[in-house]
């Protein structure tokens, strides 16, 4: 199976939110590109059901009118590659629908469990469950990216997830496990630095070191977003500006990370309020100035419809 | 198989305390029988860790946060503490199955309807609660258009009043009462079109 390792150079890119929509519409300047997660646009009616997904007419009309001003990039929430009881196909046709219609030039997802079984139906935690960082899920993972990445013909990328607890006597740790994961089945990596950020603050270990035992020539994606300490932890809330760890962080890796298509900010769109439209402009002109320092200019966005 | 039981185990934990607190007190016998020592090991450790809390906490949060979310007026009527409280009795008895979560906030207006009618005393809530549950009816995905889509809403208390003060973020007060019947449709940009029928007083 052949794919093109590299993406294009888009730029910066912003997470949609319903309440970010006026942003979004009126200060494109600012930003190259727009992801979303798509599975805001359809209700996914569960798995196994005959239609699975309905599409929103308003969302669906809103992505095609931003769809002809920017390029939109697909960040799922619902695939859920971990699960043990199921292999999610139905969502895999329903990305490549959309890639069918959009053409994006990689789409991403989480590197997490989120649906189990339970009873007679399944059970949805609601959260990124991690998997333990063994060969067991190597094997279940490596299979399932495959088929993805058959049959949606771009780069499917995975994100590294938050966690707070650690599973003992793991076969690899986080980055190794991802290098792995990476050369076994092809996929790549959405470097989530809040994340990152997140379990190493929670867990006392040093990100650095992570980055350097981490391929980042995997790396086509990069996250930064806000959060915030309740209960003695500290939480990828996607609340608010980034802490200067994380723009710190991203200082560090931009240059080292060859084959980087873009780097998205990621904010919960009832945080406007708090942040402002002038705070979400700097956040994006920080994260701009320090692409332009370090990777090529982004390539001009030629509309595909 | 021993990976799906491993899950299940796991997710029960994070949505169910009291499943957790079983666990760690009286380990995983009776549970599965396929679990590898490794697996035992690891869902014993992760039961007592307070990351798992950390997990349950943001699970929590995500839920009510739907809830919130869909049902707005139910919230402010309710209270944030006595929301909760009605939102944890509803959980205890329904998992989560979906990320969508409309279908669960149409079961917990249910949920309070049935509360209501078994001797929760909460003054406007009977008319809020069947009201938001109407919108929420009216905006699930429907597979095929259906032309005539609309819900009925019986009222009490004359809504032009209270949906006033709650647009105030007023608790609502001495709202006349009146009774009438209140008839929701989508328009074409399937927003919520909402009419006094008839009055019945």
């Amino acid at each position: 199976m052949h794919q093109q390792s590299s993406v294009p150079k888009l730029g910066i890119g912003l997470l949609y939110q319903e309440q970010l929509r006026p942003f979004i519409e009126r200060e494109q300047q600012h930003f190259d590109f727009l992801e979303l997660i798509p599975d805001i646009m359809w209700t996914d009616m569960g798995y196994g059901s005959s239609p699975r997904f309905i599409e929103n007419r308003r969302g669906i009309s809103l992505l095609r009118q931003l769809h002809r001003e920017m390029p939109v990039i697909l960040h799922s929430i619902g695939f859920s590659i971990g699960s043990a009881h199921r292999f999610d196909r139905e969502h895999i046709a329903q990305i490549a629908r959309w890639y069918e219609w959009l053409k994006f030039p990689w789409h991403s997802d989480h590197l997490a469990f989120m649906f189990t079984e339970h009873a007679t139906s399944e059970l949805n935690v609601g959260v990124t469950m991690p998997l333990p960082y063994d060969q067991e899920s190597l094997d279940l993972l490596m299979p399932r990216v495959r088929e993805m990445r058959s049959s949606v013909p771009i780069p499917f990328l995975l994100e590294n997830n938050v966690y707070f607890f650690k599973y003992s006597q793991q076969d690899f740790d986080e980055a190794a496990f991802l290098n792995q994961l990476c050369e076994q089945s092809g996929c790549r990596l959405l470097l989530d630095l809040h994340n990152l950020y997140t379990n190493c603050r929670n867990h006392r270990d040093d990100p650095y070191r992570f980055l350097e035992k981490l391929n980042l020539e995997n790396v086509l994606e990069i996250h930064v977003a806000g959060g915030m300490e309740a209960q003695g932890f500290y939480f990828d809330a996607h609340s608010g500006v980034s802490p200067q760890k994380v723009w710190e962080l991203l200082d560090w890796v931009l240059p080292r990370v060859p084959n980087l298509g873009g780097v998205t900010f990621e904010m919960i769109g009832s945080w406007l309020v708090d942040v402002g439209e002038d705070g979400l402009t700097a956040q994006l002109a920080r994260m701009k100035e320090m692409w332009m320092r370090h990777q090529p200019a982004p390539q001009p966005f030629e509309a595909t419809v | 198989m021993s990976q799906r039981s491993f899950q299940t185990i796991i997710a029960r934990m994070v949505v169910d305390t009291e499943f957790r607190a079983h666990v760690r007190e009286h380990g995983l016998q009776s549970l599965a029988d396929d679990l590898t020592p490794l697996e035992q090991e690891r869902l014993l450790q992760v039961a007592s860790d307070r990351g798992m809390e950390a997990t349950r906490l943001v699970h929590k949060d995500f839920r009510l946060s739907k809830l919130y979310i869909m049902l707005p007026l139910t919230r402010f009527l309710l209270g944030r503490k006595r929301m909760i409280r009605e939102a944890s009795a509803f959980w205890s008895v329904n998992p989560p199955v979906s990320h969508y979560f409309l279908q669960e906030a149409i079961d917990f207006c249910d949920h309070l309807l049935k509360r209501l009618a078994s001797g929760l005393r909460v003054k406007y809530l009977y008319e809020i609660v069947s009201y938001e549950r109407a919108a929420l009816e009216l905006q699930r995905p429907c597979q095929h258009e259906e032309a005539a889509r609309s819900q009925t809403v019986n009222f009490n208390y004359d809504p032009m009043i209270l949906f006033t003060q709650l647009s105030r973020q007023q608790r609502p007060r001495a709202v006349p009462p009146l009774r009438c019947t209140l008839v929701g449709t989508l328009d074409e940009d399937e927003n919520v079109q909402w009419d006094i029928l008839k009055s019945n007083s």
